[in-house]
């Protein structure tokens, strides 16, 4: 059932906050990896005089770790609704979750896969949530001891560098899957309009977050072919 | 392969006279660094970036209730196991043939890990200027004089020690000795004990001293940080071999996707849906 000769249709996705929050967590979480890079691998070090020095590298990673704080607060403040959505799809868990990890090897190497039908966050990207969760407070309350020192014990400080070297490592470790399967993955990519528009291809909706899809025909916010009945408003 | 050495410190022989503090300034070139009063004898706090050798002075009521007046030379321990040259991202903290742990300020950053890490918190940074003004910092500590010991000199502390509280010489010969000092003492300090702890490998500094440790403020088990060894020997190499191993995953997914899935994303039929992260 290709669609493709007929114009596309948009189904919403994502509010104006959770795209703001998304892109500033991107870009701090990379200006912070290249900024501590020279210090992760001597093979980068010519990285610092590029940031005027080691002490320019230092005070630009301690900008950075400030934006990277942010995407949390702007989501909250400003899309309190979508925050508490996402929050609970992470804690909910049935078996097309479980059955998403049989399909997703083969989806992910380009073979024919029967994906279960999937709820507004499918499986993989809810394990992701939890890993950047995770990883995200591992780095930032690490990263509070190590830039004032001064305030904690040796050993809080001692603790906190390993912890910081944890969240980062895990952190780009799952990044790199997670961007892959945005803009270079075949099965997945239209799902990168959803995080720089806020909509995606009602085709691509149907096909990826079944469920999802199905409960916006059931409350009648878009019809069977994805076309708008009235106002979207979801998280 | 030069030969290891020790710089043994025999606690009980010093005076407090602290030859050795400005022995050390001189060689090594250190500013002077005014201190507030300290409430002793002692001029400072504590070792510093450019104090690299304090002399302690403790006021310490002994078992039998008298005082005891302990002085204690001070400066970096030279470990065998050295947690600074651990945790150096830069590479800038190594061993000398000599069993010294030096600093290479070219390759110094100034991050402070080394700050931090240090059991006995000898290291510290030092601010200096370049010549358009801007500050930077690096890593400073006692040297054991690694520049004298490869002109075949002692360290400069040991050298100008008159009442003969500082040796320097080879391994063996300088453990033997305290042995033979602790021996002697025992009697009159039955506290008395080596001070060459095992945690971190031995050290390059060793003291026979009269009391414990602690009562000179030295740690009694000081150890390399347990997280420094979890996170430069498994933390840092596992978490590079994660990164390499979700970059060759994504490649192989890239390249399998291009073999057998050269219709695109248009692939869900009915209930199948191609599914991933985002």
């Amino acid at each position: 059932m290709s669609k493709q000769q007929k114009p596309k249709k948009y189904v919403k996705r994502f509010s104006k906050a959770f795209i703001w929050a998304h892109a500033i967590n991107a870009l701090s979480f990379f200006a912070l990896y290249i900024t501590a890079l020279p210090m992760y691998t001597e093979f980068f070090d010519w990285l610092y005089p590029v940031f005027g020095g080691p002490a320019g590298a230092r005070l630009l990673h301690r900008i950075f770790a400030v934006t990277f704080v942010l995407p949390t607060l702007i989501y909250i403040i400003f899309d309190p609704k979508g925050f508490l959505f996402w929050l609970k799809e992470l804690v909910t868990w049935k078996k097309r979750d479980v059955d998403f990890f049989k399909e997703f090897p083969k989806e992910f190497f380009g073979m024919k896969a029967k994906m279960p039908k999937q709820g507004f966050f499918n499986a993989g990207e809810k394990i992701n949530s939890w890993i950047q969760i995770f990883t995200a407070v591992l780095i930032i309350f690490s990263g509070f001891t190590m830039w004032f020192p001064e305030y904690f014990p040796d050993t809080v400080v001692q603790w906190g560098y390993l912890l910081h070297n944890i969240g980062f490592g895990l952190a780009i470790a799952v990044v790199v899957g997670h961007i892959y399967l945005s803009v270079l993955h075949p099965g997945s990519t239209p799902a990168f309009r959803g995080v720089i528009k806020g909509d995606v291809d009602a085709e691509f909706a149907k096909g990826h977050y079944r469920d999802w899809y199905d409960e916006l025909v059931a409350k009648g916010e878009i019809d069977e072919d994805g076309d708008k009945k009235s106002a979207d408003k979801t998280a | 392969m030069a030969k290891e050495y020790i710089k043994y410190v025999d606690v009980t022989k010093c005076d407090g006279c602290r030859a050795c503090m400005v022995a050390c300034k001189n060689w090594n070139d250190l500013p002077a660094e005014p201190e507030e009063f300290q409430g002793s004898l002692q001029s400072h706090a504590k070792v510093t970036a450019n104090t690299w050798n304090v002399l302690n002075f403790i006021e310490h009521e002994n078992s039998k209730g008298d005082l005891e007046y302990l002085f204690r030379h001070s400066s970096c321990f030279h470990c065998t196991d050295a947690a600074c040259e651990k945790v150096c991202p830069e590479d800038a903290i190594s061993y000398t043939d000599f069993g010294s742990v030096v600093i290479n300020n070219d390759k110094c950053v100034g991050c402070g890990y080394c700050v931090q890490n240090c059991p006995f918190d000898v290291i510290s940074l030092a601010t200096y200027k370049d010549k358009n003004g801007k500050e930077y910092r690096k890593a400073q500590k006692c040297t054991m004089c690694t520049d004298r010991l490869e002109e075949g000199m002692q360290p400069a502390c040991v050298v100008t020690c008159h009442p003969g509280a500082m040796q320097f010489g080879n391994k063996e010969d300088m453990l033997t000795l305290a042995e033979k000092r602790l021996s002697e003492i025992k009697e009159k300090f039955p506290n008395a004990n080596i001070y060459n702890p095992a945690g971190v490998g031995g050290t390059h500094t060793i003291y026979v001293l009269a009391e414990k440790p602690s009562v000179y403020g030295l740690p009694e088990k000081p150890k390399v940080p347990t997280s420094a060894v979890i996170w430069k020997d498994y933390a840092q190499p596992i978490g590079k071999l994660m990164l390499g191993a979700t970059t060759m995953a994504v490649m192989a997914g890239f390249v399998s996707n291009k073999l057998f899935n050269k219709g695109g994303h248009d692939h869900g039929q009915d209930e199948e849906g191609g599914d991933s992260d985002e």
